[in-house]
């Protein structure tokens, strides 16, 4: 990646809709040139994905979704180690995150879901069944105060003077 | 006896800036462009510094020049990040903003008729600060050399009575900053003729494409050069009223004279919140100078595309558009833009010599503003045909 790619990689990081007239301006390169920069991270899967982040407070009750960090000790396996055993728990839709870790457990699941009892299910018919799973700890999450860097629930005012010198 | 107020101070008309901020307080939905601060807060790093010291009570004075730490800490800051070098016991003076150093500097070395070069336009505490120090302003319209002061022009205007020339690099209001050689053929002038220069430093942080040059730093200068920065703009930190004022000890304890019965010292807490600002804040400045880079590109082409000529400016966050083909003064052009388009911008002619036929952007504001911002213009333009 050269400076110019990871300035694209930046602008877009921080705001995946910033169209690429507006890159190129900000960077001082042709729109042509921003297509191709983000075409080419794309292929190379250095941006996987392009998300939102959202205030779950904000939407219609209950239509929002209830998330929770499990912690995950596993016992790793005989060759495979760790690789094996994540690749299962990666690909189950409830799991947004998947995470090894350093410290007191192996793996640090973010899973979402619609209800308390379809987490509460997940964890233990799906997740605690899994072979060299050895034990989990679910931690419900309450109120997000940041994520991805963007603080959530606070609308920072504008309390300049409109003219000064 | 008591309606005769002082005599100076009435010549002084009131700033231009103000009027016109009395204008757009009473608009809707105004779009402004007349801003002079940064759009970010102080980073948090900083706040919870000031914050803490609050909580082990600090809350005193503190000695007239400032906390020996935070005096420390700033030279420091200016050595390895400018290359100018002060000593932090007698070199150097906190004071209450940029602002109140322009003030005291020119009342420290001004004698009444002392003649002090001010290369226009500029921002717009000079003169009037000059005035009320009893000296004569001889201002210098930079327009036919883009805005950098021209040192023939500056050599033409040196008098016996010549005691300052004040400098704005990068410029509040063009952006523009004064290359190298300039500089080098200002302080030679300066040496030769035996004045100070005043260099207003506040927008050193946000230079864009080349490292910023600070005159300090030059060869021989030091004697000659006063130094002013602050923390308003590089840190985000315009409320917190921290400035300082760095020149050879004989100036500093001169003009901490001063200080120490108008002012008595610097707020304390700003104080603290330097401290964290110089020592550990490079990340933020850069996160924020980065940001302001992109919006300047993309404001000042954007301008350029919807005619109106516009040097894209090496610094602060300022850019200087031309309108003279649309056959306005500057003062039409913003009120009717302000009424028609909802859109605040400052008139050039509040700048001094040469702002006449431009206007005053800040791009500090967000990318969606600035855009529709644009549109507006636009439109605005469109009318005029
Ligand atoms: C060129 C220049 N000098 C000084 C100041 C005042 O700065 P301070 O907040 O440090 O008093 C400003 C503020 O707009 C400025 O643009």
């Amino acid at each position: 990646m050269n400076p110019i790619d990871t300035q694209v990689l930046a602008l877009v990081s921080a705001n995946a809709r910033m169209s690429a007239d507006d890159i190129a301006d900000q960077l001082q390169i042709s729109a042509n040139q921003v297509e191709t920069i983000l075409k080419n991270l794309e292929t190379q899967g250095v941006i996987v994905q392009y998300t939102t982040v959202v205030d779950e407070k904000k939407l219609p009750q209950r239509s929002g979704k209830i998330k929770a960090l499990i912690e995950v000790s596993v016992r790793p396996e005989k060759r495979t180690g760790f690789e094996a055993i994540a690749r299962k728990i990666a690909q189950f839709t409830n799991v947004v995150d998947h995470y090894l870790v350093s410290g007191g457990y192996d793996f640090l699941v973010i899973v979402e879901g619609d209800s308390l009892e379809e987490i509460s299910s997940f964890v233990s018919d799906k997740l605690a069944s899994i072979d060299n799973v050895r034990s989990t700890a679910t931690h419900f999450i309450m109120k997000k105060y940041k994520e991805k860097g963007i603080l959530i629930g606070q609308q920072p005012k504008e309390e300049r003077l409109a003219v000064s010198p | 006896m008591k309606s005769d107020f002082s005599h100076i101070l009435d010549t002084i008309p009131p700033s231009g800036i103000r009027k016109f901020f009395d204008l757009v307080i009473g608009a809707q939905d105004v779009i402004s462009l007349g801003v002079g601060e940064p759009d970010f807060r102080t980073p948090w790093a900083i706040r919870e510094d000031a914050i803490f010291s609050l909580e082990q009570g600090k809350t005193s004075y503190t000695s007239n020049s400032g906390l020996l730490e935070c005096r420390e800490a700033i030279v420091d800051y200016l050595a390895r990040r400018f290359q100018a070098h002060y000593d932090p016991k007698t070199e150097i003076l906190l004071t209450f903003g940029v602002s109140e150093a322009v003030d005291i500097v020119l009342r420290s070395i001004l004698n009444p008729g002392d003649e002090v070069i001010v290369p226009e336009p500029s921002y717009v505490c000079y003169t009037p600060l000059v005035q009320l120090a009893g000296g004569k302003v001889v201002p210098l319209n930079t327009s036919d050399t883009q805005f950098i002061p021209d040192p023939d022009q500056i050599a033409r205007a040196i008098t016996h009575k010549t005691k300052a020339i004040i400098l704005c690099s990068p410029s509040n209001p063009t952006g523009r900053t004064i290359p190298k050689d300039t500089l080098i053929q200002i302080g030679k002038l300066a040496r030769e003729h035996d004045f100070w220069i005043i260099t207003d430093e506040v927008y050193a942080e946000l230079t864009y494409d080349e490292s910023f040059q600070s005159v300090a730093a030059l060869p021989n200068l030091k004697p000659s050069t006063i130094l002013l920065n602050g923390f308003s703009k590089a840190f985000a930190m315009t409320g917190w009223r921290l400035g300082y004022v760095c020149g050879p000890p004989e100036l500093i304890s001169r003009a901490t004279k001063i200080h120490q019965y108008s002012a008595l010292c610097a707020p304390i807490t700003a104080q603290y919140a330097a401290i964290e600002a110089v020592k550990n804040c490079a990340k933020d400045v850069q996160d924020m100078r980065e940001s302001y880079k992109g919006r300047r590109n993309l404001f000042v082409k954007r301008l350029n595309e919807i005619g109106l000529p516009t040097l894209l400016p090496e610094g602060a966050f300022y850019c200087f558009p031309d309108i003279r083909q649309t056959g306005l003064s500057s003062e039409e052009f913003a009120l009717r833009l302000l009424k028609e388009q909802r859109v605040a911008v400052v008139p050039g002619h509040v700048f001094g010599l040469g702002g006449e036929g431009h206007i005053r952007c800040c791009y500090a504001t967000s990318l969606e503003e600035l855009k529709e911002a644009l549109s507006r213009i636009k439109k605005f333009m469109r009318s005029l045909k």
